[in-house]
């Protein structure tokens, strides 16, 4: 294993592994291009503000400084604008800078010293407006609108049970409802109706490859080196914004230095290709962290829960009304309302369900993807109230939810898929985990069961599979690699149906101009979507090989058995390299298999097609408290998730454990403030991450695999699973422990002390 | 502006350049002597991605002056492996699966080269305790922390 060019280094997971380890690995970061020149951002210091005049008189005469980029050179675009359905965001600020970091001119440079001290150069002569920095601001009678006129683009399409609305009142960009049954009628029969509000946190994404991006114009036709996980989403954005054919973009995506879904959907990639336009040369932007931490956030919130509960312990009904945070621009906001409504019935069997979702524009950092896409937001409140409610009914909260809970095979909404994973025994694992009824005095155990959809809304992928003479696998496919592992993965499922070795298989660079394309790396879907799709090229090719050799041997082929790189036919082994030599000459030839994968749009399923995949996150938490400091000590977290079948163990461990430490960071202290309308920490050194002497001090995962997932062998997704139970696991073990009840992230010691004295035995010794 | 004379060791090979006195030492591993496996990620000494060994001690090549380097012995990942044989740490990543986007691996693997070094035996505690100076995103550093006491081990084994 040590030597460099052992055998064992073959295969492509190795490869790739090997690169990352000796420093070879080549990112968006590192790419350099003959006569590259450099850009850096100027960024708007206030919250609101009327852009009245740019002068970069002295930023132009500045030795080294090629060109300035402003909103004027933004204005001959064909359409300036993009976002996710609703298009509100300009490649750079037109006349109005809608929150503190809003792009507002760009310096393209020799280097990036030059342009950053010529960034600093320009004036701009700017008309402050009033800022809209909350929910409840933006929300107020009086408030300015932020944007004028209707929002360009169309409202996320969708099915059964929902409406999907844009710009249904002032300041408020989208609202969507999803429901079905009579949840009025069915809360009005309830024995008990629980009413509770949650609130949740803005966090950013923090991956530590910066935003990046590579821009080269060569005859009217870009080319692009990106750290953009959708490579053909960017291609049709910067072919609309430009007004140019979709051929007339080329992007290339190199491994990506982490993501978390901080770097899908467009971004600055269309104002890097502006300005290497107007430079007439390559310009590579790379943003600093800070510029990343105004770039895009997870939507903070506020969700507002009313369930009911029958008098034999059964829910019946819940009704959601969520506010969610969208700060200045769109990006993916009408999407993650969507799927934070969709997803606030949790794992459970309701008669009725009513979720209504706002997202309400304020002049902060525009909010976003984030792994898992609101599945987070909607864990937390929910199953933090299905334990609050266990406890006010003085029920055990395993046995409350396991009354409750789907069972394998019955559908998450009427009209769509039924559940994949079986949540009771996987509630019951971590509950065994954990030592359920045998904590130490003065601990509590909490336990959540996060669950969303997973792999996409009708979503479909192509791929191609080339089959060498020699038996070496090429896969062809536009999932991204994060740091998934996605292409060994990928050929882990060709190699499967080819019968060949995985040191065979290599992943195809991801370039537009040859990769087929796919949705984008997203909602967990590249190992089940584009694994379907190679799954059915590399079929395609065997069919090909087989074909050719029933040709060349002169029989049937059904009479061909594909054996390693030889195939037998009458008990006699025929190697293939040979017979394709003799046959296609000494270059040789290769059998190319295409696939596809298309989940079908169905109107009568709720997201106006059946989701693909179910995602459980079990979780369970052993905390005690100090109650003098308000300090939660995390003694134990277990969290376990489904991926159907797991390819590579070690992989769908590191995803669960890294997604649960991120949403530990977010429960217990990370988050991005605000300090009136200036960001608080949005700089590296102020902003906390979780670091190792952050782990709890046991910290156990496991990997279960159900096998009823629709990819090949029963797999599906587990990117994102491991962010959801966390936080609410978390609080509902202080809440055992203490009775102290949190329902607001993070958790800091002063909200720890704060629910402390919240205790209706403190507030009665209070008043006694 | 005016440039001074480097000279220092990278890698156990004899170094010299002109350096402009501003420019960090990332810069001059990166653009000057092509060494881009150290990554910049925070650029402001708080993330470790960047970390190289000077003198055997690790620091944030991002915020490290590179004239303060002069006369001295700078080992980036790219020295790490000699002769083709990986070193006990980056065999023990590869085996225990202690990255992801591998983007905070070069930086990671030099401080624990660092810790190994100076500790042969480190509890876990004082793993934790040492790779505070390194942020992984990706992992939730658990793995790491395995293939820290794997590589620990083995190279008790084979002094």
């Amino acid at each position: 294993m040590g030597d460099l060019l052992s055998g064992s280094q073959a295969d492509p997971s190795c490869r790739e592994n090997l690169a990352k380890v000796t420093g070879a690995s080549v990112y968006t970061f590192d790419i350099e291009l003959p006569r590259m020149l450099h850009g850096k951002l100027l960024r708007s210091p206030l919250p609101h503000a009327v852009i009245r005049r740019i002068d970069a008189t002295a930023a132009l005469a500045m030795p080294g400084v090629v060109c300035i980029v402003t909103g004027e050179d933004a204005r001959g675009l064909r359409d300036p604008f993009y976002g996710v359905g609703l298009r509100d965001q300009p490649v750079i600020a037109l006349d109005r800078a809608r929150y503190v970091g809003d792009v507002v001119a760009g310096v393209v440079a020799i280097d990036e010293a030059t342009a950053f001290r010529a960034a600093q150069a320009i004036v701009v002569d700017y008309e402050p407006l009033q800022p809209l920095m909350t929910i409840d601001e933006a929300l107020a009678p009086d408030a300015p609108a932020l944007f004028d006129g209707k929002t360009p683009g169309i409202p996320i399409p969708v099915g059964a049970g929902c409406s999907s609305v844009a710009d249904p009142a002032n300041n408020v960009l989208y609202e969507f409802n999803f429901g079905y049954g009579d949840a009025a009628a069915c809360l009005d029969a309830s024995d008990q109706i629980f009413t509770d509000t949650f609130e949740v946190s803005r966090i950013n994404h923090f991956h530590l490859e910066p935003h990046v991006n590579v821009a080269h114009w060569v005859g009217g036709r870009l080319e692009m080196w990106s750290c953009n996980q959708d490579p053909f989403l960017i291609r049709a954005d910067i072919a609309r914004i430009f007004g140019i054919p979709l051929h007339g973009v080329r992007i290339h995506t190199p491994l990506i230095g982490g993501g978390f879904g901080g770097k899908s959907y467009c971004k600055m990639e269309p104002l890097v290709a502006l300005m290497a336009r107007k430079a007439g040369a390559p310009v590579r932007l790379a943003l600093s962290m800070d510029e990343s931490l105004l770039t895009l956030v997870k939507h903070p919130g506020r969700l507002t829960l009313t369930t009911g509960v029958d008098r034999e312990g059964r829910l019946t009904a819940r009704r959601a009304d969520i506010l969610l945070d969208g700060g200045a621009y769109s990006d993916a906001s009408a999407l993650v309302a969507v799927k934070t409504a969709f997803r606030i019935g949790g794992g459970y069997r309701w008669q009725a369900i009513a979720s209504h979702a706002r997202v309400v524009r304020t002049t902060t950092v525009p909010s976003g993807s984030f792994r898992g896409f609101g599945g987070t937001q909607a864990a937390f409140a929910g199953e933090r109230q299905i334990d609050m409610i266990a406890r006010r009914l003085g029920e055990d909260p395993l046995d409350f939810r396991n009354r409750n809970m789907l069972d394998v095979g019955e559908p998450f909404a009427p009209g769509d898929r039924g559940m994949d994973s079986d949540l009771h025994a996987g509630l019951q694992d971590i509950a065994d985990r954990i030592g359920h009824g045998a904590q130490k005095p003065g601990h509590g155990i909490g336990f959540a069961v996060g669950v969303k959809d997973a792999g996409g809304t009708g979503n479909h992928a192509q791929a191609l599979v080339r089959v060498t003479q020699d038996g070496e696998v090429m896969v062809s496919a536009a999932v991204v690699d994060v740091g998934q592992s996605a292409a060994s993965a990928l050929c882990r499922i060709a190699v499967e149906a080819l019968g060949l070795p995985l040191s065979s298989a290599s992943y195809a660079p991801i370039d537009t101009d040859h990769s087929p394309p796919d949705n984008g790396t997203h909602v967990s879907c590249g190992t089940l979507v584009t694994g379907r799709a190679i799954e059915q090229a590399a079929m395609e090719a065997r069919a090909q090989i087989e074909t050719f050799a029933a040709e060349r041997l002169g029989c049937d082929r059904s009479e061909i058995v594909l054996d390693g790189w030889t195939v037998r036919h009458n008990n006699v082994t025929h190697p293939l390299a040979p017979m394709v030599r003799a046959y296609y000459g000494g270059v040789g030839w290769e059998f190319i298999g295409r696939g596809s994968f298309k989940e079908p749009y169905d109107p009568t399923a709720p997201m106006g097609a059946r989701n693909i995949s179910w995602m459980p996150c079990w979780s369970a938490a052993e905390v005690s408290v100090d109650e003098d400091t308000g300090r939660i000590a995390l003694h134990k977290l277990v969290v376990g998730a489904d991926p159907g079948r797991a390819l590579d163990a070690d992989v769908c461990r590191g995803q669960i454990e890294g997604a649960a430490i991120q949403a530990l960071g977010q429960a217990l202290f990370e988050e991005l403030r605000y300090q009136g309308s200036d960001p608080e920490n949005a700089s590296p050194l102020t902003y906390r991450v979780p670091r190792a002497g952050d782990l709890p001090q046991v910290f156990e995962s496991f990997v279960a695999e159900h096998r009823l997932g629709i990819g090949p062998g029963g797999l599906k997704g587990i990117g994102e699973a491991g962010m959801l139970g966390i936080a609410a696991a978390i609080a509902n073990a202080v809440e055992a422990a203490t009775g102290a009840s949190l329902t607001a992230l993070p958790f800091t010691p002063e909200r720890v002390l704060a629910a402390l004295d919240a205790r209706p035995e403190r507030i009665q010794s209070r008043t006694d | 502006m005016r440039t001074v004379p480097l000279e220092m060791t990278v890698n156990g090979v004899s170094r010299q350049c002109d350096i402009e006195p501003n420019v960090v030492l990332a810069d001059v591993l990166r653009d000057g002597f092509g060494l881009r496996g150290c990554k910049v990620a925070c650029d402001q000494a708080v993330c470790g991605a960047c970390t190289v060994l000077i003198d055997g001690r690790p620091v944030a090549a991002c915020s490290t002056f590179a004239f303060a380097t002069r006369g001295r012995s700078v080992e980036t990942i790219e020295g790490l492996a000699s002769d083709h044989v990986l070193h006990a740490v980056q065999t023990s990543f590869l085996e225990n699966y202690g990255f992801q986007c591998g983007f905070c691996t070069s930086g990671m693997i030099l401080s624990i080269v660092a810790l190994l070094r100076t500790h042969s035996t480190p509890d876990e505690t004082l793993i934790r305790d040492w790779l505070g100076g390194n942020i992984c995103r990706c992992t939730g550093y658990a793995q790491i922390v395995e293939a820290v006491q794997l590589a620990a081990a083995t190279m008790r084994g084979h002094p």
